[in-house]
């Protein structure tokens, strides 16, 4: 189970990066997506899979015998959960920043930096304000 | 502080000073003197075995201590810097009578004379560096002291940023050496010097130390500052810029040649540059017509003297040493007193206005001439003493051939610049009456400072056995192996009299023929000065730096975020992998066998695999989203495979929410009039460092996987979760009870994103657009898809008790909050979907997200309270036991604190859903309607 799980987070954290580094927003946030995604394989496989029962006590026993690492999963799942969160507050600042200044490319996106005139002189030499 | 303040403001507006103001400016112009006294009480009084060593702890862990060690070096720096200090301050009050400067003035030369004392007296390199630093800052202070005047400020920064550039050379340097040394004691070190092994570091420590005394001591090629820091007062000049501070790098230099004098390199560099600085020094004081800017140029040549002849070895270039900067300072400050004077009283220092001067200024005319016939090196002054001694250590030691030619340069112009300050000025060319009129001499504080020094150097060269034992200790501090020696100021082997007939003889040529060479001068230098002087270098060097700043923010700070990121990902790929590199001999991978048996997460794999290259070779984004959501069915998969229903089941609803979210998120972008981005497609660059970064952190991980590992913790989590939290869902019992905190955190974190992104959504309040709230009938501008909003309204109940099963069942079986609210969520969205989003939000319980959340988040926060009470921590959950009838109905806070999770989850992540969706429907409904209608 560890070597698919290795591989599996291999190939989403590449593709996570990969479309992290777009020039496209949107692609930047769903490779921020895979990329918690990949996270959250790596740390269920850090756990160490020693069974693949689930962690749930059969009922009449009194203890977690020969079952899956409870605590990486817990981890997990509250991980999953703010991920979402977090992927859907980003795109709620990709709408923001979409509907400000009509623009999803980021490589159009400076507004922040001011024009420069000169080309070298610091921008806030030259704005004047 | 106010008073002083206010006291000055009165003097200023010409009102008599307080008593209090008063007290303070006499009793530092009293400083001096008490130090002066104490010193000369000490000497002839106890008459004490030098050198006198005192120290005290100050960072015994870095071996730095407040060591002190008074030698005659020291002893004869301590009389000049008090000496002088004394006719400065008096000086300087009668130089600045009736400015408001005055008090501030007398403050921190006061100042300066303690970081003067305490760098003199310093055995401890770091002492003696803080020193150093504190006369840096406070030249950079008495230079800009009329900090009004451009000329002043801009001064005082060039002086400020050699002098204190040197000094974190000279820092360097000194760490260094006592790195070697394995001390900070100069006096240790000096004694172990010749021993120590010739490393590159000693070599690099004295290369350092070496550049910061010149720097300080304005050696070339960092001569440039000194005369610029003549926009300093006259006192200020008369002190740091002629008699002391300047001497400081000289001081040091002096102290260390007893430990480095054996090495040919320190004889040749100080032997060279010294004498590059004596005569151009001296040269460039010829181009100038400012009285006071000559002085400085003779200054800077002085300092180049001393260094060379620090360079020599043998006692007469050592006593030489000794006598030279006792003699400049007894001459170079009276001539920057009398140029003061000058100043004053004519109102210009150029010396083409000046002539003739002597009727009207007597007594400056007095203490010019006798600080001239020092400089000058006539007989029966101290300077003549000193001559004989440069001319005869130049003979016993002087090898290189450039070391006499330069010293009989700075000699012969010396003579020029003497004559021109003590006879040009004063008794040619009488004045005519009327300007004679207006030119007055200066008061008592003005000529007794200079005539009592100058007189001093008259005395003293009539007695120099006066001043025998003084020079005598300072020779045996930089010689300290000739211990029992004594050195005469009256040498038996007299000097060849034609060489110092040469130099009045050149002299008196420079007096008469001053203006033509000043015409010659100026003609030839000035023109490659200003193109390849060190100054230049300086000024282009200070203009560049701006430019520099720029060029690198505007390369680094570009704004463009995947730029950024690459800088980001390759440096969490590069030292990583740095370390496994460095690493990869101690570790070992884990070893794993691939089982046929679980051909099914192989084939989760393969569907991460598809969706993964889909969503990176797609080039239509909605295909991307749904290729990307693959990637989370196939984790979700993996997750149910090995074990993890409960992380599988929120992977899953997780995942559909989003793909929702994105879709509604992506039609406005569409949908947007202006031109969109247009990505290049296929990026290999970006695969290249995408691939090198997972392959590192796959690398890591695999790494870390062949450590042993423990699974105390799980197992305790295992074993104590039924006898103590009454759960068989140990994910969920450690999410509710064991680190319940924790996900009291989360979901705190969750409702905080959810309100910023209520902000960042401009909205009032939370409820959605009054457009929207209009259509709840869900008729009007949401696209109605029968069949669907048919099967809503029995899906939606159904859902919402799959969710609540979900929350009750979930601490004994997969499920519990989070899962709960996501299905909730799903529900919302379906809603939403099929009859708009206000709709779905009326009906959500309490019918506002925000709200719903905030209340899951204090039920939660709430459900920690009994525990609390009953004297436990906090979130300790408590268990009663209800019974009806037959049947034993144990209830507990545990359900809820999972309620309180559930409509957390609910209530902000369905907001989110529902805010993005109507922004979707908004933006989109117009042409929609119309397809349905």
């Amino acid at each position: 189970m560890i070597p698919a799980f290795i591989c599996a987070m291999w190939l989403t954290l590449t593709t996570g990066v990969y479309l992290l580094l777009s020039r496209d927003i949107l692609r930047c946030v769903i490779g921020l997506g895979l990329m918690g995604n990949a996270v959250n394989l790596l740390l269920l496989v850090s756990g160490r899979m020693p069974y693949l029962e689930p962690a749930v006590i059969p009922s009449g026993e009194n203890m977690l015998k020969a079952a899956a690492n409870p605590l990486p999963q817990a981890l997990v799942l509250t991980a999953i959960v703010i991920g979402l969160a977090l992927l859907c507050f980003s795109l709620v600042l990709v709408l923001a920043i979409a509907e400000r200044s009509g623009e999803d490319d980021l490589s159009a996106l400076r507004h922040t930096e001011p024009k420069a005139t000169k080309p070298l002189r610091p921008p806030f030499l030259q704005e004047g304000k | 502080m106010v008073p002083v303040h206010q006291n000055v403001i009165f003097c200023c507006l010409g009102m008599s000073e307080s008593i209090c103001t008063q007290t303070i400016r006499r009793s530092l112009i009293a400083f001096p003197f008490v130090v002066f006294g104490l010193l000369f009480a000490l000497l002839i009084g106890v008459q004490p075995e030098l050198p006198l060593d005192f120290a005290a702890t100050w960072v015994p862990a870095l071996g730095v201590q407040l060591a002190w060690r008074i030698d005659g070096l020291t002893l004869l720096m301590l009389f000049m810097i008090t000496g002088v200090g004394a006719a400065v301050f008096v000086y300087a009050n009668g130089y600045m009578r009736a400015k408001p400067e005055r008090l501030r003035l007398l403050a921190m030369l006061a100042l300066f004379m303690v970081a003067m004392v305490i760098c003199v007296c310093a055995d401890d390199l770091i002492v003696l560096f803080l020193g150093w630093e504190a006369t840096s800052i406070l030249s950079f202070l008495l230079v800009g002291l009329e900090h009004e005047n451009k000329n002043a400020r801009q001064s005082a920064q060039q002086a400020l940023l050699i002098t204190g550039g040197g000094g974190l050379l000279l820092l360097a340097g000194f760490l260094l050496l006592a790195q070697q040394g394995g001390t900070f004691s100069l006096s240790a070190l000096i004694r172990q010097a010749p021993e120590l092994p010739r490393t590159p570091e000693l070599r690099a420590a004295i290369c350092l130390i070496i550049l910061g005394a010149f720097t300080k001591s304005a050696q070339f090629p960092f001569h440039f500052w000194l005369p610029n820091a003549m926009a300093a007062p006259t006192p200020v000049s008369a002190y740091l810029h002629s008699a002391t501070m300047v001497k400081l790098g000289v001081y040091l230099l002096a102290r260390l040649d007893a430990g480095f004098d054996g090495s040919r390199e320190w004889q040749l560099t100080l032997e060279t540059i010294g004498s590059i600085t004596a005569a151009w020094g001296m040269v460039l004081a010829l181009k100038e017509r400012d009285l006071k800017r000559i002085l400085a140029w003779s200054t800077v040549a002085t300092l180049g003297t001393l260094i060379t002849f620090i360079g020599l070895s043998g006692q007469y270039a050592a006593l030489a040493v000794a006598a030279l900067l006792l003699t400049h300072a007894l001459y170079k400050a009276p001539l920057f007193f009398v140029a003061g004077n000058i100043d004053k009283g004519v109102g210009t220092r150029i010396i083409d206005h000046l002539s003739g001067l002597g009727r009207v200024m007597p007594w400056t005319a007095a203490a010019a001439l006798f600080a001239g016939i020092s400089m000058a090196g006539l007989p029966f002054s101290f300077g003549y003493v000193s001559k004989e001694l440069l001319a005869l250590a130049k003979e016993n030691a002087a090898e290189l051939a450039f070391v006499p030619m330069a010293n009989l340069i700075f000699s012969a112009i010396a003579v020029g610049v003497a004559t021109v300050a003590a006879i040009r000025l004063f008794w040619t060319y009488p004045l005519k009456t009327g300007e004679a009129n207006q030119v007055r001499e200066g008061s008592f504080s003005l000529v007794a400072p200079p005539l009592l020094l100058a007189g001093g150097g008259m005395v003293f060269g009539i007695f120099p056995q006066l001043l025998q034992p003084l020079l005598n200790a300072a020779v045996l501090a930089m010689l300290p192996q000739e211990r029992a020696a004594h050195f005469s100021l009256q040498p038996a082997t007299s000097v060849d009299p034609s060489l110092l007939m040469a130099v009045f003889g050149l002299g008196t040529a420079f007096f008469f023929f001053w203006d033509f060479l000043h015409c010659i001068v100026d003609a030839l230098v000035n023109p490659v000065l200003k193109r390849f002087g060190a100054s230049s270098w300086y000024g282009r060097g200070l203009r560049a730096i701006p430019h520099i700043a720029a060029s690198f923010t505007r390369r680094t700070q570009h704004g463009l975020l995947p730029r950024y990121l690459i800088v980001i990902v390759l440096f969490c790929t590069l030292v990583p992998a740095f370390f496994l590199w460095q690493a990869r001999y101690f570790m070992q991978l884990p070893a794993f066998s691939l089982q046929g048996s679980e051909w099914f997460a192989w084939a989760a794999v393969l569907l991460i695999g598809v969706g993964a290259s889909f969503a990176a070779l797609v080039k239509e984004r909605l295909t991307m989203v749904l290729a990307s959501t693959l990637v989370g069915y196939g984790s979700a998969l993996l997750f149910l495979f090995a074990g993890a229903p409960d992380v599988a089941l929120t992977q899953f609803v997780v995942d559909t929410v989003f793909v929702i979210i994105v879709a509604a998120v992506l039609l406005i972008l569409t949908k947007m009039s202006r031109a969109m981005v247009s990505d290049p497609g296929w990026r290999p660059g970006s695969l290249v460092i995408a691939l090198g970064f997972s392959t590192v952190i796959t690398l890591l991980l695999l790494v870390a996987l062949a450590f042993p590992f423990t699974t105390d913790l799980s197992d305790w989590f295992g074993r104590e979760s039924v006898p103590r939290a009454h759960g068989r869902n140990v994910v969920n019992v450690i999410l509710v009870d064991f680190r319940a905190f924790d996900t009291l955190g989360e979901i705190t974190v969750v409702l905080i994103s959810f309100m910023a992104a209520l902000a960042v959504l401009h909205k009032k309040s939370e409820s959605i657009p009054a457009a929207l709230a209009a259509e709840q009938g869900g008729f009007s501008s949401v696209p109605v898809y029968i069949v669907m909003a048919v099967a809503a309204r029995y899906l939606y109940p159904l859902m919402i008790a799959v969710s609540l099963w979900m929350l009750i069942r979930g601490h004994n079986e997969p499920g519990g909050g989070f899962i709960g609210g996501l299905t909730a969520t799903t529900a919302s969205v379906l809603w939403a979907i099929t009859r708009g989003a206000s709709a779905a939000q009326i009906r959500m319980p309490l019918k506002a997200p925000l709200i719903l959340a905030a209340s899951g988040l204090l039920l939660a926060a709430f459900s920690g309270l009994p525990g609390w009470w009953a004297g436990q921590t906090f979130l300790s959950h408590q268990w009663f036991e209800f019974s009806l009838g037959q049947m034993v109905l144990p209830l507990s806070t545990t359900l809820l604190f999972d309620l309180g999770v559930y409509l957390c989850v609910w209530g902000a992540l369905g907001g989110y859903a529902l805010h993005l969706l109507a922004r979707g429907s908004k933006q989109t409904s117009a042409p929609l309607e119309e397809r349905i209608l």
